[in-house]
C-alpha cells in the first residue's frame, strides 16, 4: 500500500506542533531541535541546533536535565526533539574514537553578547592538541586585560568540545576551571595529546 | 476547543510533553484523523487533558503509552460523529488512488476500481479493528506498539487484525 511521501509527512507533523506550540505556550520563534548522546566517555551529552546550525553541546543528567535548560533559557523558542541531528553524532563519535580531533560543523553564536563571541571564535581556532591561556584569547578577542572576562565567556560557553574551551589554560599552566568538570577537562587534554602544563 | 488561558507553569509542563513526545504523537493523531487542522485542535486537547492528569499519573507509568491512549481516545472521539468519519477516509481512499496511480492521465484501470472498493470496505470496519489494521499494514508496527497506542494488549491488537483481514477476505461489509 502507498502513503505520502516521508517528507510531505514530516512537514506536516512540524506543522503540526509547532502550531499547537504557538497555541498552547506561546512559543512562536524558530524551533530549537534536540538529541541525546548517552553513551560517550565524557558522560551524557546533549545536543542543539537551530536553522543556522549547533547551539548547545552540554554536559547534562539526563534528557530531562536538559530539556529544562533548553526550555528556561529560549523562554519563546518552540523545543523538539530529533533524531536527525546525526552529523553532530558522527562527528562526536569520530572525535571520541580518535579518528578526527577537529569539527566542520555549523556553529551558531549569534545569540550571544559580543564579546563572548569574540572569546569563543577566538577559542575555536586552537587547533587539537595545542593549548591557549585565558589571557591569550583575551587578547585575540581584543580586550588584553579581560582574562577573567574571558575565563568566565569560556565557563557559559554554550557549545562545549566543538568550540573547545578545554584547550585554554591559567597562565602558570594549571587547568582552570571546566564547566563539565576539571577531570573531563583533563581527560579531552590527554585523548588530544595535550599536555596541560606545558603551554 | 482550547481554552484561551493556560498558566504558565501549566504551560511550562505542556512545553515538555511537546518537546519530547509532540512529533511521535501528532504523526499518530494525523494518521487516523487524516485532517491537518483537526489534528492540531486534537493534539491540543490531548495535551490539556494529559496536563490535568499529570499529577494523578502514578510514579514510573509509561508516560509515552499514556499519552498516546489519550491521543487515541481524543482521535477517536473527533472521529465519532459519523459524517466527517466517512468524509475522511473517502479522502483518505482517494488520496491513495492518486498515489497509487501508475499516470496522471492514464484513466480509470481495474486495479484502481478494487483499490478503492478494498479502502471503502476497510473504511465500514469496526473501529478498533480498523485502526489496528491500518497501524499493522500502512504503518508496519508490531503488536506491542500497536497495543501502545490503541490501549489493550498485544495478544488484543493481533485479534483485532485478523479479524479485521477476515471479514475483508470473505467480503463482509457491515458491522
Amino acid at each position: 500500500m502507498i502513503t505520502e511521501p516521508i517528507e510531505v509527512e514530516r512537514r506536516a507533523v512540524e506543522r503540526i506542533v509547532l502550531g499547537a506550540f504557538g497555541e498552547l505556550t506561546g512559543r512562536r520563534r524558530e524551533p530549537l531541535r534536540y538529541a541525546m548522546m548517552e553513551d560517550t566517555p565524557v558522560g551524557v551529552l546533549g545536543l542543539a541546533s537551530g536553522a543556522r546550525g549547533l547551539r548547545h553541546l552540554s554536559y547534562v543528567r539526563d534528557e530531562d536535565d536538559f530539556l529544562k535548560r533548553l526550555l528556561d533559557e529560549h523562554g519563546d523558542v518552540p523545543v523538539l526533539r530529533t533524531d536527525t541531528l546525526d552529523d553532530v553524532r558522527r562527528a562526536l563519535a569520530r572525535y571520541f574514537a580518535g579518528k578526527r580531533l577537529d569539527f566542520d560543523l555549523r556553529v551558531d553564536l549569534s545569540d550571544l553578547p559580543t564579546f563572548q563571541r569574540r572569546v569563543l571564535d577566538a577559542t575555536a581556532r586552537i587547533p587539537a592538541g595545542r593549548v591557549s591561556t585565558y589571557g591569550e584569547v583575551a587578547s585575540r578577542a581584543g580586550s588584553p586585560r579581560a582574562s577573567r572576562a574571558a575565563g568566565n565567556a569560556l565557563h557559559v560557553n554554550p557549545v562545549a568540545i566543538v568550540v573547545p574551551c578545554h584547550r585554554v589554560l591559567r597562565a602558570d599552566g594549571s587547568l582552570g576551571g571546566y564547566g563539565g568538570g576539571v577531570r573531563i577537562k583533563e581527560w579531552l587534554l590527554a585523548h588530544e595529546g595535550a599536555r596541560p602544563g606545558v603551554v | 476547543m482550547t481554552p484561551t488561558t493556560i498558566s504558565e507553569r501549566a504551560a511550562e509542563r505542556i512545553a515538555v510533553l511537546l518537546a519530547r513526545h509532540g512529533e511521535e504523537l501528532a504523526r499518530h493523531i494525523r494518521r487516523m484523523v487524516r485532517d491537518d487542522d483537526a489534528a492540531q485542535d486534537i493534539l491540543q486537547d490531548t495535551l490539556i487533558r494529559a496536563h490535568g492528569a499529570l499529577a494523578r499519573l502514578p510514579a514510573g507509568a509509561n508516560t509515552r503509552a499514556w499519552l498516546y491512549r489519550i491521543a487515541t481516545n481524543t482521535s477517536l472521539n473527533h472521529l465519532r460523529s459519523r459524517s466527517r468519519e466517512r468524509a475522511a477516509l473517502e479522502r483518505h481512499a482517494a488520496e491513495r488512488e492518486v498515489a497509487a496511480a501508475p499516470e496522471p492521465d492514464a484513466g480509470v484501470t481495474p486495479g484502481e476500481t478494487e483499490r478503492a472498493t478494498l479502502w471503502a470496505r476497510v473504511a465500514r470496519l469496526p473501529e478498533r479493528q480498523r485502526l489496528a489494521l491500518t497501524l499493522r499494514i500502512v504503518d508496519e508496527l508490531d503488536y506491542e506498539e500497536i497495543a501502545t497506542r490503541l490501549g489493550g494488549t498485544a495478544a488484543g491488537a493481533r485479534a483485532n487484525v485478523y479479524q479485521a483481514t477476515r471479514k475483508l477476505r470473505l467480503g463482509v461489509h457491515t458491522r
